[in-house]
């Protein structure tokens, strides 16, 4: 975990005027520190600083989950959330599912059950449900489907989603067990 | 987005108020879900964007037994949705938290957002006043506190002024014996906004309370109704009457998600609904 620094009315940034703020985070593992524009969203400091493309824009508001990131621990949607608001946070992105060069378990299921068609959506899809596992291990369709409720696919491919999401709970908890 | 802000995030709440009070095109984030998309599309020209979730007292979540329950300004309807206290003595309340929006946007929007974004169709209003919420106001000259069902003025309004900031909002414990059940209409499962919401209460004492969205320009307390309700026995026949009086009491109109009638309707079928329910659950303390 970073050290989260104070913020406050005599914060740099107010009493010069100057229209930057410093950042410091850590995405995938890796410690970033960095100065950005007060308005940059969560999701553009990913593409566009960090060129992390990963994770993808399509409504800009919340309605559609493209965007969908883990901060700290939570699924959330980084196109209405400010990169500040990240500051001393740990985000994890579908780049970080993978280890050590092999994609990780959840991306193999959604690979071997066709969970995916244009795959715009995908990255989404994996963030929101590398969540859910992560605090329910064996979730029920109900709990898959209420977790997943904020991430729509046009290619109409909920239920390979699914599929792959219950089979890579099933994997996942027999690995664990190993 | 056009506005071209700075972001501040104070550390104390004197520090936050001043700040509001000296700078007029200031505007409060906490989960951002609303001013996000305010600031996006241009609707807002903001140049001072303050930060709430630092602020210590924003945090609170906890319930005092015979004191009730407080929810920080900061505090995200996730939160609320897991939690067992809130379950077992405001159903009503979990019921309305879990139907609000998505599960990624509950992991961010705040109770308390819902109610300063004060819209009309906004789900968690009814539900927290059918138990007699209070709002605690911070301001530059202390703090003051608002019943919920005055807190609202208009579409998007409320008693808020200048630098004064909402710190959390406070519902008394319900005791034994409390029941209550919100429902919804909406489009769709899922991602939509309610077409009308019914929050019901039977509270220990038999009385009946009733809360309502998207049938009038702010949510309702149906404390004219309640009153005439009272005063008959609670039985289905009265739940019968009171689903055709309930008409007399609000004011819905047209728009894309719904028409007029439609709205009116259905406010009758989910209070008749919810209340039926109610009373044939009797023994079933807390019941969904």
């Amino acid at each position: 975990m970073v050290h989260h620094k104070e913020c406050s009315l005599l914060d740099e940034h107010i009493a010069s005027n100057q229209r930057k703020v410093s950042l410091t985070c850590v995405v995938n593992g890796v410690e970033i520190c960095d100065t950005i524009d007060p308005t940059m969203t969560l999701l553009h400091f990913l593409r566009d600083r960090l060129k992390l493309f990963g994770t993808k824009e399509s409504c800009g508001e919340g309605e559609c989950g493209a965007c969908t990131v883990i901060m700290n621990g939570k699924a959330v949607t980084s196109c209405i959330i400010l990169a500040i608001e990240a500051d001393g946070a740990e985000i994890l992105t579908v780049e970080g599912l993978a280890k050590d060069g092999r994609i990780s378990i959840l991306q193999e299921e959604f690979i071997s059950e066709d969970a995916l068609q244009c795959g715009f959506c995908t990255p989404g899809f994996l963030m929101s449900t590398r969540a859910l596992l992560d605090r329910n291990p064996d979730p029920s369709e109900e709990e898959i489907k209420e977790a997943l409720a904020g991430n729509l696919c046009r290619c109409t491919g909920y239920l390979p989603i699914l599929k792959a999401v219950k089979q890579a709970a099933e994997r996942e908890r027999k690995e664990l067990k190993k | 987005m056009l506005s071209r802000f700075k972001y501040l995030k104070p550390h104390n709440l004197t520090e936050a108020v001043q700040y509001l009070e000296k700078e007029e095109k200031s505007f409060v984030l906490a989960g951002g879900t609303d001013l996000m998309i305010l600031l996006r599309r241009n609707l807002i020209n903001a140049e001072h964007i303050v930060d709430i979730k630092g602020l210590p007292e924003m945090a609170e979540f906890e319930f005092i037994d015979g004191g009730g329950l407080t929810i920080g300004a900061s505090v995200v309807v996730n939160t609320v949705v897991d939690s067992e206290v809130v379950k077992a003595k405001y159903p009503a309340l979990h019921q309305a938290s879990a139907s609000l929006a998505s599960f990624l946007l509950r992991n961010r929007a705040t109770v308390v957002g819902n109610i300063c974004n004060a819209s009309p169709g906004a789900d968690l209003p009814p539900a927290l006043l059918v138990y007699d919420a209070v709002v605690n106001i911070a301001g530059t000259q202390g703090m003051r506190q608002v019943p919920l069902h005055e807190f609202f003025t208009g579409v998007k309004r409320t008693v808020l002024q200048r630098g004064e900031l909402v710190i959390s909002v406070q519902l008394p414990d319900p005791g034994d014996g409390d029941k209550s059940i919100y429902l919804r209409q909406a489009r769709l499962r899922g991602h939509d906004l309610a077409t009308v919401g019914v929050a019901s209460r039977i509270k220990p004492d038999g009385k009946v309370a009733i809360g309502i969205c998207a049938v009038a320009p702010t949510p309702l307390r149906l404390f004219a109704l309640e009153e005439k309700i009272n005063e008959r026995e609670l039985n289905q026949e009265t739940v019968e009457w009171a689903a055709e009086e309930i008409k007399q009491h609000i004011r819905p109109i047209t728009d894309v998600r719904s028409s007029a009638q439609y709205r009116m309707q259905m406010a009758s079928v989910l209070l008749k609904r919810g209340l039926s329910h109610l009373i044939t659950k009797e023994d079933n303390h807390g019941s969904s």
